[in-house]
């Protein structure tokens, strides 16, 4: 695949705890995809994160980026770092600094950019997550969503070509979770490549375009979303199955042609769509 | 106590008129009040100061005045409190036997020039923290070439308080929801496990702080972006006059 922007080959890492985080992890990750990582909790999920942009280095087995294995001198993690954004899930861990404009320059400040680029960048990453009208406000007085998108505002404000997301939709209410996926749908639509650990299986089925499941440090399967997340094994694993592909799987069964060029729908709104446009058929015979 | 004089203090700075006055103006003011404090020729010139700063912060840049009582209520019975200390000498060599209290009548006129000193730094002191978020004042003091670890630590003490006193909050609600604090013994209990519960909790949280910097690309001092204020020669000037003829007048009043 020449698409291929990170691979995991072979990863093991242990903790000092002795804890085996990742035991012999493959997986791949494709430029410009929507790729969801999905596993029980204790998978290895944020530690395969914590490979990814260089902060942890495996045991075992070797990361590559661009088909080049990873260069861990100081000036390649310095690189690395700038091109793979990594937010994590909880904000207060995150954030640094009193006011949301600083602690959004903090990363390009680290970069060692002249102060103008960095004041450009914080006013465009800001704008991107729609918090420019909290530039100025103390990071303690946001809400828990907003404190969520100045992280993410962090991390664009260094410009990477791939954000790594760990777990954004928990703690976020409905309304909150809209807004964050515009603003990563916005990303995505911009060429970025974007990776989500969730554990909510319907929002993977119907936003990703890739999946990775991880299984006790392992790669239990990877591959397409829509396809992936339908299988039996994978679904024991996690312990669930989307609930779209449940509905519209059972509709097929009845004879409600409910596929679309072969494709299940995946989300309520194409569902729904598609149980219309059966019923306009029928009535029109 | 504590926690709501921080957010009192925080709302005050936040929202006073001169929120938006470089802090550069506000911090040389108020060095000018606190060498007005120590030139003070006597009691009376340092109370004038403390009078002058608290109107500056009342008046000028509008904090109320409950607001400013509230927050500076904590320090001004301090000060009260050390000042009797220093006046009042308990004596317990009387003749009956018994203690007794005692005024340090010769003291007293020092006395009162220290504590007069003390409330007009106080106010100064005020005065800044009042007008200028914590964030302008660490920017001013980097200016001013203050090391950066101690900027560092203090930026990071700052936010961390706002963490750390939600984390407390929550486990005093968790614990007090299972009755934990229903009596002395289960308070004492209670309060052990809140205190270990904590130093878990801030080892934890410097972890994930550590591991956030470098995902961001740190590798040593904390750098951020100043806020930038619009360069204001006037403004300054009014700050530098005014906190000179404050020094002067307290030099000069009897």
């Amino acid at each position: 695949m020449t698409d291929v922007l990170l691979k995991l080959e072979q990863v093991s890492y242990r903790y000092p705890d002795g804890t085996n985080a990742l035991s012999g992890c493959s997986l791949v990750i494709r430029q410009g995809k929507r790729t969801v990582v999905l596993g029980a909790n204790g998978a290895g999920k944020t530690t395969m994160f914590l490979h990814l942009n260089g902060i942890l280095r495996p045991s075992a087995g070797q990361v590559f980026y661009g088909g080049v294995p990873l260069d861990y001198s100081r000036s390649g993690i310095r690189e690395l770092r700038s091109r793979i954004g990594l937010v994590f899930q909880n904000p207060d861990s995150q954030l640094f600094s009193a006011s949301v404009r600083e602690d959004v320059s903090f990363g390009p400040m680290n970069l060692g950019l002249e102060k103008r680029i960095v004041g450009e960048r914080v006013a465009a990453a800001l704008h991107a997550v729609r918090m420019t009208e909290c530039a100025d406000k103390p990071v303690h007085n946001l809400s828990y969503g907003q404190k969520k998108r100045v992280c993410i505002a962090g991390v664009l404000a260094m410009q990477p070509g791939l954000i790594v997301l760990d777990e954004p939709m928990s703690g976020l209410d409905a309304a909150m979770q809209r807004e964050l996926l515009a603003v990563l749908e916005r990303l995505h639509a911009d060429g970025m490549t974007v990776v989500i650990a969730t554990h909510d299986l319907d929002f993977a089925y119907e936003w990703a375009d890739d999946a990775i499941v991880l299984q006790k440090g392992k790669l239990l399967a990877q591959g397409t979303a829509a396809v992936l997340l339908q299988q039996t094994e994978v679904q024991a694993e996690l312990g669930a199955s989307p609930v779209i592909a449940d509905i519209a799987a059972s509709l097929a069964l009845t004879g409600m042609a409910v596929r679309d060029k072969g494709y299940l729908p995946r989300s309520r709104r194409e569902l729904l769509a598609a149980i219309s446009a059966f019923h306009r058929q029928e009535s029109d015979r | 106590m504590w926690q709501g004089n921080r957010v009192l203090t925080e709302q005050s700075a936040y929202s006073n008129r001169w929120r938006r006055v470089t802090p550069f103006a506000k911090g040389w003011f108020s060095l000018c009040g606190m060498v007005a404090a120590f030139a003070a020729a006597s009691p009376r010139s340092a109370l004038l100061v403390a009078l002058i700063l608290c109107a500056v912060t009342i008046l000028g840049a509008g904090v109320p005045p409950l607001r400013y009582l509230r927050v500076a209520a904590p320090a001004f019975l301090f000060l009260l409190a050390s000042g009797l200390s220093l006046a009042l000498s308990l004596d317990f060599g009387g003749t009956a036997g018994g203690a007794s209290l005692h005024l340090a009548t010769a003291e007293l006129p020092r006395l009162a020039q220290i504590c007069c000193r003390s409330l007009a730094c106080l106010t100064a002191l005020l005065f800044l923290t009042l007008t200028t978020p914590l964030a302008d004042i660490i920017s001013l003091m980097r200016r001013c070439r203050v090391p950066d670890t101690l900027l560092d630590l203090m930026t990071l003490c700052y936010r961390t308080l706002f963490v750390l006193s939600e984390t407390v909050h929550d486990t005093i609600t968790a614990q007090s929801a299972r009755l934990g604090y229903a009596g002395l013994r289960l308070s004492l209990r209670s309060l052990g496990g809140l205190v270990a519960n904590l130093t878990v909790h801030v080892w934890q949280r410097s972890q994930a702080l550590h591991l956030a910097a470098l995902a961001r690309n740190n590798d040593g001092a904390l750098s951020f972006l100043e806020t930038v204020y619009p360069h204001s020669p006037r403004t300054i000037s009014i700050a530098a006059v005014a906190g000179c003829l404050m020094i002067a007048l307290s030099v000069k009043l009897p």
